[in-house]
């Protein structure tokens, strides 16, 4: 369930940022923090699935649940927080980005590894797009991260940060796609 | 010695008729014996399997054990699946 609840967080930590973009007092409005929560959590679901991948004991699987239901408590929990409370700490959304860019950065550098070493241990050509999928989004946030602390007016590395998430997820819909229907000549005789 | 992932009812059921698929291929005759040491699982267990997988119609009868086309189905998605989880380096098989 790790990564259909990872990307499903995901998708939408990218359609609140789409909106909240969309305002023009971004840092103040509560979509902003929406997004701004919900993709780290997007990242850590993800961690988590490839970190409990690896364990096959009953126990291990049964922690993993826990973790996993403890984290979707917990990130509505905080959705219900800033609905209630949207003026809830406004004034740090700038230097919370920051802490929030550098543990995506963390987890996604996580999975590359994994995902690299599942690919050298499986050593099929198909796994190979995987790794590179989650660099090139490793890679956006770094470039997001840069654009945080540097210059804010300089939008070269906010575009080249979303292009590079862009075609990170072109990737797995590439994946997707070759796997759910790239493969008809599979259907059962 | 390493512990054995356990395993859901999704995956069992798409072991067995993955391996029942096989045996129809390979051998005239189906043993059930051979099918519960590939499955791994006590014969009373597999018996159950067997009559589960009558119930939800994947197979037609539990004496020749052919796929219907809804077995058939379930196979198909369930490898695409396991591919899936497979090209994302989850893959557990």
């Amino acid at each position: 369930m790790g990564l259909p609840l990872g990307f499903g967080f995901l998708g939408a930590s990218y359609a609140f940022s789409a909106f909240a973009h969309s305002y023009p007092t971004f840092s103040i409005n509560s979509l902003a923090w929406f997004q701004l929560l919900s993709r780290p959590f997007a990242f850590a679901f993800l961690a988590f699935t490839y970190y409990f991948t690896k364990k096959t004991s009953t126990n291990t699987r049964l922690i993993g649940d826990a973790t996993l239901s403890g984290m979707i408590v917990v990130l509505t929990s905080l959705f219900i927080l800033f609905l209630v409370a949207p003026k809830f700490a406004l004034d740090n959304y700038q230097f919370l980005s920051i802490y929030t860019r550098v543990f995506d950065i963390v987890c996604l550098v996580y999975i590359t590894f994994h995902t690299i070493r599942s690919h050298l241990v499986s050593q099929d050509s198909k796994t190979i797009l995987t790794p590179f999928g989650y660099m090139l989004i490793g890679i956006g946030q770094y470039s997001l991260l840069i654009w945080n602390i540097g210059d804010m007016n300089n939008k070269f590395p906010f575009y080249g940060g979303l292009a590079l998430r862009w075609i990170g997820l072109v990737l797995f819909l590439i994946i997707a796609y070759r796997t759910f229907y790239g493969s008809q000549k599979r259907i059962p005789e | 010695m390493k512990k054995k992932a356990r395993r859901n009812k999704m995956k069992i059921y798409g072991d067995l008729l993955s391996i029942l698929k096989a045996e129809k291929k390979s051998a005239d005759k189906i043993v059930l014996t051979r099918i519960q040491s590939k499955m791994n699982v006590p014969f009373d267990r597999l018996k159950s399997y067997i009559s589960d997988l009558e119930d939800l119609k994947l197979i037609e009868d539990q004496v020749s054990l052919n796929l219907t086309q809804k077995g058939k189905q379930y196979l198909d998605e369930y490898q695409k699946i396991l591919d899936f989880m497979e090209r994302m380096g989850v893959a557990n098989r």
